[in-house]
């Protein structure tokens, strides 16, 4: 339906004009705009709509995370690889087991690194004089699978030979090979040992450690020598001399306490010659797989994967962020909708009231 | 006929005493429609100036007319003034005795014919406002409709309900006069 032109015409006709006291009062509300309401630093505030405020912090925060990302990222590849250091904190970790051990008697290690000759444990040359405990750890690097599997072999052949015997033996194949094996040779046969298990592969690393147990073994037998006097002593006591019944009561007791701690005397001094008479030698045989030996990679490689592990924290603490804040939006959302719902149907009812 | 106006370009500086003084009709006129009663229409508009003042240095025109944030401010003012007028009404439950929605002292003022003014009297807030917005200050239908939050559509369907009722209304009053 076109509305008529007479209706309209009048509706304009009759246009309503503010009455001259109103506009009055208006000119007065306005002469007082030079007076400055706003503060100096309102200009300063940047005024930016919604929209365009995404469309500026988007970018911003995406060109941040990538800056932050790449300056970490650079700073960190100086710092040493991963394996590096996990190789360097596994050194830590056994120097500082080594510092625990408690110093019964000076312990003398000597430790050679990848590249060692076989030779190199000559330089510290057990004293066939002395009661010593001596123990050696020996890696060494094989080609493969099967390398690991003849090594293993033949480290059980040498120890055998040399009139050893096998602790523990530990071999895997295929992918990730490796053999642990621990074994015992005798102290005289060590140096032949350790240069025949040298021989199986590349020497990643050798260490030979001797504890002198000869003033443990002096003082136990001391104290044997001693106990076995006082036993002797109180034997004759008990078997030569009239004693009252009380007397004879505690020599009895007594010689019973002695004979229990030289029991005791002689198990470790058997135990301590035995420890000085085998020595105790930890092989392992590792390939390049198992070691997980990469070649080094390059300032750019590093800077790289520093700059990923930074981008993946970032994101990982954006989602997680974004998954503690996502209900709390939800929430002021649908609040917000339901508000303004509110709002609009009570105007459309007071608007059809009035 | 065309309903539209030309659009405002006052995308400039000018100062408040300047628009003030060149919108004061427009937003007197929009809000003695709204409330049909001339003296509330007064206050209001000088509370919708009041705010505008306070106001004027967010004014953005780049976002619309000086007009069209004039008559969004005057709007929001009359709207507010409803609810307040509606929670008391509630409150004090003399919702008839005292509506002055049924006074019969001449809302509109001068320069209405009295068939325009009760044919008006019959119309809602709501098909007031629109025959304001679009006959009598000739806004836009885009423009209206940002004003009012609703589409364009919902605008032309709205004025044309309205000015329907009012011409039944007119011919009615003649009819019986």
């Amino acid at each position: 339906m076109t509305p008529s032109p007479d209706l309209i015409q009048e509706l304009r006709a009759s246009r309503p004009a503010a009455p001259a006291d109103l506009r009055w009062r208006v000119r007065e509300l306005a002469a007082s705009e030079a007076t400055p309401t706003a503060a100096p630093w309102s200009k300063l505030r940047l005024r930016l709509p919604a929209r365009r405020f995404v469309l500026v912090a988007l970018p911003a925060a995406t060109v941040l995370a990538l800056t932050t990302a790449g300056v970490l990222g650079l700073a960190r590849s100086d710092a040493p690889s991963a394996e590096v250091l996990r190789g360097e904190l596994a050194q830590t970790d056994k120097d500082s087991l080594e510092s625990a051990v408690p110093e019964t008697a000076p312990v003398q290690t000597e430790t050679f690194g990848a590249g060692a000759t076989p030779g190199a444990a000559d330089a510290i040359a057990p004293d066939a004089n002395r009661a010593q405990q001596i123990s050696a750890t020996l890696t060494v690097e094989v080609s493969d699978s099967d390398g690991v599997s003849d090594a293993a072999q033949k480290a059980l052949d040498l120890t055998e030979r040399l009139g050893g015997h096998v602790v523990s033996a530990s071999v895997v194949t295929g992918e990730g090979a490796n053999a642990a094996i621990t074994l015992r040779v005798p102290v005289a046969k060590v140096q032949e040992a350790i240069v025949g298990l040298s021989a199986l592969g590349s020497i990643v690393s050798q260490q030979v450690s001797i504890q002198d147990l000869q003033a443990t073994l002096d003082q136990l037998e001391r104290r044997e020598r001693s106990v076995r006097a006082q036993i002797a002593v109180l034997v004759a006591r008990l078997e030569s001399e009239p004693l009252d019944a009380e007397t004879r009561a505690r020599l009895q007791a007594r010689l019973q306490n002695l004979r229990a701690e030289l029991r005791v005397l002689r198990r470790g001094l058997a135990g301590t010659r035995a420890e000085a008479r085998m020595a105790t030698i930890q092989l392992t045989v590792v390939t390049p797989e198992s070691t997980g030996a990469v070649a080094p990679q390059s300032r750019l490689d590093r800077t790289l994967d520093e700059a990923v592990n930074v981008l993946v924290w970032e994101a990982v603490i954006a989602l997680a962020i974004l998954i503690i804040a996502a209900p709390f939006a939800l929430v002021l959302l649908a609040t917000w909708l339901g508000r303004r719902f509110y709002r609009r149907r009570e105007e459309e009812r007071l608007l059809a009231t009035w | 006929m065309s309903l539209d106006a030309p659009r405002s370009a006052d995308l400039d500086a000018r100062s408040f005493a300047t628009v003030a003084e060149e919108l004061l009709d427009d937003v007197y006129g929009y809000l003695l429609y709204m409330t049909k009663n001339w003296a509330l229409a007064e206050d209001l508009t000088s509370e919708t100036f009041e705010t505008a003042l306070r106001r004027w240095k967010r004014f953005d025109p780049r976002r619309g007319t000086h007009r069209a944030w004039l008559l969004a401010i005057a709007r929001s003012t009359a709207l507010d003034w409803f609810r307040a007028d509606s929670r008391r009404r509630k409150r004090e439950e003399r919702a008839d005795a005292e509506d002055p929605r049924h006074d019969r002292e001449p809302a509109f003022g001068e320069g209405f014919s009295a068939e325009l003014e009760e044919a008006l009297r019959a119309l809602t807030a709501g098909e007031r406002e629109v025959v304001a917005l679009r006959v009598v200050l000739e806004l836009d239908g885009d423009e209206t409709a940002a004003l009012l939050g609703i589409s364009p559509t919902a605008v032309s369907t709205r004025l044309h309900r309205a000015l329907a009722k009012l011409e039944e209304r007119m011919r009615h009053h003649d009819a019986v006069a």
